[in-house]
């Protein structure tokens, strides 16, 4: 059971900030290592977008960001001359909160990772 | 069905609170709820359905509870407090006496359901209680009662039917009441068999059935009591009792009437109570009667179901058939219990007219009761009320099952035992109790809506004789009858729930009367029942969970129905959960504080939209090269016929390589090739060159000897011709060579000058003047400068040309290769005369071709700085010390000195005094397209002219005459050829001047004349001795002559007037002879001296006045061994004359020596 008193720390420290380029870079070398080679197979993908969410989360996590709540958002679609357009907004305290957002591509596929890092005070 | 009707509000809440009540009845009794669900099991979708709505509508209910009703909501809240308070005390009293009173062990599980009714029941009671108070003042009406009572006794025997339809009917319901309770137990007992037994939806359905002709009969029934009162009356009653029963009619109509107003209803009921009260003390009295009433009624039902087997057949008839039939049927029902009856009458009327009599026994009576019975009724109130409502519908039911029997679900039926179906018929009397339950509650809570009912109740009421037919008639509907159902039996309700608790000791009472053989059925049956509970009940909490779940946050709001339902299921479970929900609440508050504070600190805003991806379309043509054109697929072309264009070559390939050539062919070849010296074939093409190189030179100076000697031969030949005619001409002359002249670029000039190179002694030039008369060659303006060799006079070697008057010339020291030239016009020029012809102007005059020569290099304006400012008269080679010691055989062949290049210092001198002195320098590789930084140097030129330094020789000799003479001017320029740094200037005072070049003062500075003085003379020509350098001869312009010595400033020896007075050209040194010299006057008059001979005078004289000559020049070559010597004389007409000197005048003497040596002894 959750007791103590409240905490009132509603910044992070520096160096546990939500630093988008370092997740950037995490983001790159996963899925840059996973993907790599990869043709578009509708029946994987699903599977392979949740795992990559998954050890995309795991790496971020492992980042050591103090108190974060994260969201791994990754799309992975076949690239058959379609246009694609995706943005995102959020509401959120922009002085912690923070995202980092990598896009993957090759011949056949197209890969968006976005890690959305959202201070827990 | 149910959504065909048009529900009202009211409508909709009033079945969701029935079914709220069954659920609650089904969470209470853990056995009920089993059958239900079993029910449901069995594929019952209709119940499902209506418990899912259930949920929404008690909420609805319970929020529309609280706000219609505050009363209810206080004295519920005040129930709940004590029951709460009593319930666990109770329950384990209640289970003790329990066991005590019942022997059967599952009665035990009956103490839940007790349990909940409970609450229900001392609502009742209360309710009864304070009724009880306003009843005192109803003693009318309970008079009234009592006076009908005893009329009742009175005519019992008559009006049997009258009794119970009017009165009894309670009592009937009572009884079957009782009846029913003994069948709960019975039901109990047999639950074994009822499981087997039954498809519960036909039971349901029956039920249904049943239930609606309940309604229709109620309907009926309300139509028949009037009709049947008015029956009655026609037929047996006394007008009194008519008047009563009218009175007693018009008071329920009114009753009717006014239930829909709350208080109106409370009281009936109170009375109602009050009397049932009464009765039920009666009763207890007479429980063991009752015993054996039930047991007769048991037998009575069994009886009855018989003949309701016996009538199913009958469906068709006509309702009032039925009507009468229903009659008849009560009556058989009342008739059998008419003794009952009748031994309760009486007891009850014995009791209740002492009870009447005064009003505070009955009060305190009442309390009593009513202590005892909360004890009593805490404990069985669940029971009791389902049992109420069984009795309620006793009363209907029976009568209505004959009807219903009758109908199609006794087809179903009439297989089975009679047993069995009146067990069937049980369980639907409870079921129909469970749903009516909540019912009640709320029609007592809610009265407005009654009325509403009322109004749906009559077309309700003709849908439902529809459905009868309707098996599968929809639950809801059954439901609004039965709010119909209870809205007229709702005075009677509380009666009965009174009597219940009297009826409950009966009924364990009854137990005990059962058979042993009963008692072991009843044991296997108990034993299979808890079989199949805890099957069931494994099932039910599978299955429940969720439900549990969704509906545990509503029990939680602390409701004790719900606490007490939770805690029949599983008491900690519930307290867990409401502890957790306290834990959660806590924090929830604790976050909700926390977040209320950060968010004061937080900024929450939007982010700006940020673009995760954009890709934009691609279009087709993209597409396809992306797909195609790259990786994953390989592009194969099959190629048609017709594109199968083939290339070949059909020609030998040709050799290609570079040759250049030029025109004219001054190199080495006419065509070259860069690629040759890789080439064999080349090489011995170059070598071929070079052979040919060296051919070209060998020919050169081959031809030069040979055109030389053939010249000389044929010269020797013409001059030997000449001679001999001209000897008469000149005495002097050996012979002479006559230069041609006659070209016709020269044709009119006069010859100015004439000069030797003094190491080519062959070599000379003449300087053309220009000339006013016009010439087939443009070259008026231009002096022309012709260099002969000697030996071939026929045509000039170097024809050059240049733009104004050149005053004075000169050979390069060494060969002649350089002519230098001063100019009127101030400047130095110079050709050089290796230059190639192509390079230069060529003309063609008639058959001949002609090179005019440009100057290779000028000052003219470029060195203007250091140039001269006016004319040039002088040009003198500096010589060198080696140069001048030096006298080489004259070479036909480069020199050395040639090749080295040259190196010697040139002086000019102009007018004014000033000496400049020049470096010859020549560039070791010439230039075609012009210098940049010599703008004086031709294109093409190789030697050019360098600024040494510059002398002003004038200031000194003139400082002093000046005054005198005028502007000084400096006419002659000789350096001592034994010593570069002496110069010696001719001026225009008859003196020379000696300098140094380095500024020394250099002794004698002047030479001068004999008698000293100042003269305004011309000194025209300077000559020094090629013998005796340091003896020159200077020749005036006033005729005089002077031999000089460089040491002397007085001359060796002057001659004056020998010349009459004739200004001399021109004084020349004989080049055998060292005491030889020739004078050239204006007046065309050539002298030749002797010293030797005679020191006074010339020895030869010869005056030229055919043709005067202008210009005169002495050549020859002491060295050699063919000596020669001669004059070269340039006529006037330009003809240029070359005269050998004769025998005598050019084999030198050694007394020349001493002569000379004798003149400078004698004059110093």
């Amino acid at each position: 059971m959750m007791q103590g008193s409240n905490t009132y720390l509603i910044r992070p420290n520096h160096q546990h900030k939500f630093k988008p380029a370092v997740v950037k870079e995490y983001i790159r070398e996963i899925v840059r290592d996973r993907l790599s080679g990869v043709r578009y197979n509708p029946e994987e993908v699903p599977e392979l977008c949740r795992s990559l969410a998954d050890s995309i989360k795991d790496k971020v996590k492992n980042a050591g960001l103090d108190r974060y709540k994260l969201v791994v958002q990754v799309v992975i679609g076949e690239q058959r001359g379609q246009g694609v357009k995706m943005s995102s907004r959020c509401l959120w305290d922009a002085d912690t909160d923070n995202y980092a957002e990598d896009v993957f591509m090759n011949e056949n596929m197209f890969c968006v990772a976005a890690v959305f890092g959202s201070y827990y005070y | 069905m149910h959504s065909d009707k048009k529900l009202t509000k009211e409508d909709t809440w009033r079945p969701a609170d029935l079914r709220r009540y069954i659920r609650e009845e089904e969470r209470g009794d853990f056995r009920k709820r089993d059958e239900s669900e079993r029910k449901h099991h069995r594929g019952d979708s209709i119940e499902k359905r209506t418990r899912d709505q259930e949920k929404e509508y008690r909420r609805e209910k319970d929020n529309i509870r609280e706000r219609t009703d505050e009363n209810v909501k206080d004295r519920y809240s005040e129930r709940r407090k004590e029951g709460s308070r009593d319930r666990r005390e109770e329950r384990d009293k209640d289970r003790e006496k329990r066991r005590e009173r019942d022997r059967q062990g599952d009665v035990n599980k009956y103490v839940d359901d007790y349990r909940e009714n409970k609450d229900r029941r001392r609502d009742r009671e209360e309710r009864h209680d304070r009724e009880r108070d306003k009843e005192r003042s109803r003693d009318k009406e309970k008079e009234r009662v009592r006076d009908r009572e005893k009329y009742y006794e009175e005519e019992k025997g008559r009006r049997r039917e009258e009794r119970d339809k009017e009165r009894s009917r309670d009592k009937e319901k009572e009884r079957v009441r009782e009846k029913e309770k003994y069948y709960d137990e019975e039901k109990d007992r047999r639950r074994e068999e009822r499981d087997k037994e039954r498809s519960r939806d036909k039971e349901k359905e029956r039920a249904r059935e049943r239930e609606k002709y309940y309604d229709e009969e109620k309907d009926r029934r309300r139509e028949e009591r009037d009709k049947e009162r008015s029956r009655d009356k026609e037929r047996e009653r006394a007008r009194e009792r008519e008047k009563y029963y009218e009175e007693e009619k018009d008071r329920r109509r009114e009753e009717r009437d006014k239930e829909k107003s709350r208080d109106k209803e409370k009281e009936r009921v109170r009375e109602k109570e009050k009397y049932y009260e009464e009765e039920k003390d009666r009763r207890r009295e007479e429980r063991d009667k009752e015993r054996r009433r039930e047991e007769r009624d048991r037998e009575h039902r069994n009886e009855r179901e018989r003949r309701r087997n016996e009538p199913s057949g009958e469906e068709g008839r006509d309702r009032i058939e039925k009507y009468e039939r229903n009659q008849r049927d009560r009556h058989q029902e009342r008739e059998r219990h008419k003794d009952e009856y009748e031994v309760k009458r009486s007891e009850k009327e014995r009791r209740e007219r002492p009870a009447d009599r005064t009003h505070s026994e009955l009060n305190e009576e009442r309390d009593y009761r009513e202590e005892r019975r909360k004890d009593k009724d805490e404990r069985e109130r669940r029971h009791k009320d389902r049992r109420n409502y069984d009795d309620k519908q006793k009363p209907d039911s029976d009568s209505r099952e004959h009807q219903d029997l009758r109908k199609s679900s006794e087809e179903v039926l009439d297989h089975r035992s009679d047993r069995e179906r009146t067990e069937r018929d049980k369980y639907k009397d409870r079921r129909y109790q469970e749903e009516r339950d909540p019912e009640r509650n709320d029609r007592d809570k809610a009265k407005t809506k009654k009325s509403a009912s009322e109004t749906s109740h009559s077309h309700k009421t003709t849908i439902e004789t529809e459905i009868t037919s309707d098996q599968d008639a929809a639950e809801p509907e059954y439901e609004d009858d039965f709010e119909k159902l209870d809205y007229e039996e709702d005075f009677e309700e509380m009666d009965e729930s009174a009597n219940d608790s009297e009826e409950e000791r009966q009924l364990s009472e009854e137990k005990e009367e059962l058979s042993d053989k009963r008692r072991e059925e009843i044991k296997a049956i108990q034993r299979a029942m808890d079989e199949e509970n805890e099957r069931m009940g494994t099932a039910q909490s599978r299955q429940s969970p969720i439900r549990e779940e969704e509906d545990r946050p509503k029990w939680s709001r602390g409701s004790e129905k719900n606490q007490s339902k939770t805690s029949q299921r599983g008491k900690f479970i519930n307290f867990v959960a409401a502890k957790q929900r306290e834990i959660n609440k806590k924090v929830a508050t604790q976050q909700k504080k926390r977040s209320t504070e950060l968010l004061r600190l937080i900024d929450l805003d939007f982010s700006v939209t940020s673009s995760l991806l954009d890709l934009p379309p691609v279009n087709e043509y993209d597409m396809y090269i992306r797909n195609f054109g790259t990786a994953n697929t390989k592009q194969a072309y099959v190629q048609c016929n017709e594109d199968n264009a083939d290339r070949d070559i059909q020609t030998e390939e040709i050799e290609l390589c570079e040759k250049w050539t030029q025109h004219p062919p001054e190199h080495y070849g006419a065509c070259g090739d860069p690629n040759l010296t890789q080439d064999p074939q080349n090489r011995t093409v170059n070598e071929i060159n070079f052979d040919s190189k060296r051919l070209t030179a060998f020919l050169l100076s081959a031809s030069q000897v040979m055109v030389v000697l053939l010249e000389e031969d044929q010269a020797e030949r013409e001059s030997l011709r000449k001679l001999q005619s001209q000897t008469d001409t000149l005495s002097f002359s050996d012979g002479s060579l006559q230069l041609n002249t006659k070209l016709p670029f020269l044709y009119g000039r006069s010859i100015s000058l004439i000069h030797f190179s003094q190491v080519q002694r062959h070599t000379m030039m003449s300087v053309h003047k220009p000339t006013t008369k016009p010439s087939a060659v443009r070259l008026d303006s231009c002096t022309v400068i012709c260099i002969w060799n000697i030996w071939e006079p026929s045509k000039p070697q170097k024809i050059l040309v240049y733009e104004s008057e050149v005053l004075c010339c000169c050979f390069s020291p060494g060969k002649a290769i350089l002519v230098f030239a001063g100019t009127s016009v101030g400047s130095v020029v110079l050709w050089d005369l290796r230059e190639q012809a192509c390079n230069h102007y060529r003309i063609t005059i008639g058959e001949d071709e002609w090179t005019l020569r440009q100057p290779s290099f000028s000052t003219d304006a470029v060195m203007a700085g250091s140039g001269h400012l006016s004319s040039v008269t002088s040009v003198e080679v500096v010589p060198s010390a080696i140069a001048g010691g030096l006298r080489p055989e004259v070479p036909l062949l480069a020199s050395e000195e040639e090749s080295t290049g040259l190196s010697f210092q040139l002086a000019s001198l102009d007018e004014s005094g000033v000496l400049n002195f020049w470096v010859v320098v020549e560039l070791p590789k010439a230039n075609e397209s012009g210098s940049q930084t010599d703008l004086g140097l031709r294109p093409g030129g190789k030697v050019k002219l360098l600024h040494s330094s510059s002398l002003l020789t004038t200031e000194r000799v003139s400082q002093r005459e000046a005054t005198k003479t005028g502007p000084l001017q400096t006419l002659q320029l000789k350096f001592l050829p034994s010593d570069s740094n002496h110069f010696f200037i001719g001026t225009n005072m008859g003196i020379v001047s000696h300098g140094t070049s380095h500024g020394l003062r250099a002794l004698p500075k002047f030479y001068r004349f004999h008698e000293g003085g100042v003269r305004p003379v011309d000194v025209n020509s300077i000559s020094f001795s090629p013998f005796r350098q340091h003896l020159f001869l200077v020749g005036c312009g006033d005729g005089s002559i002077r031999l000089h010595v460089v040491s002397y400033e007085q001359p060796l020896t002057e001659w004056n007037n020998l010349t009459a007075g004739e200004p001399v050209v021109s004084v020349q040194w004989a080049q055998t002879r060292s005491t030889v010299f020739c004078v050239l006057d204006a007046a065309s008059n050539f002298h030749i001296w002797d010293l030797l001979k005679n020191e006074t005078e010339p020895v030869v004289t010869e005056r030229i006045n055919a043709d005067r000559v202008t210009a005169m020049a002495t050549f020859g070559d002491s060295g050699q061994q063919n000596t020669y010597s001669g004059v070269a004389l340039a006529h006037e007409s330009g003809k240029i004359e070359i005269q050998y000197f004769t025998k005598n005048l050019t084999v030198p003497s050694p007394a020349e020596d001493e002569k000379l040596e004798c003149l400078m002894k004698e004059a110093f």
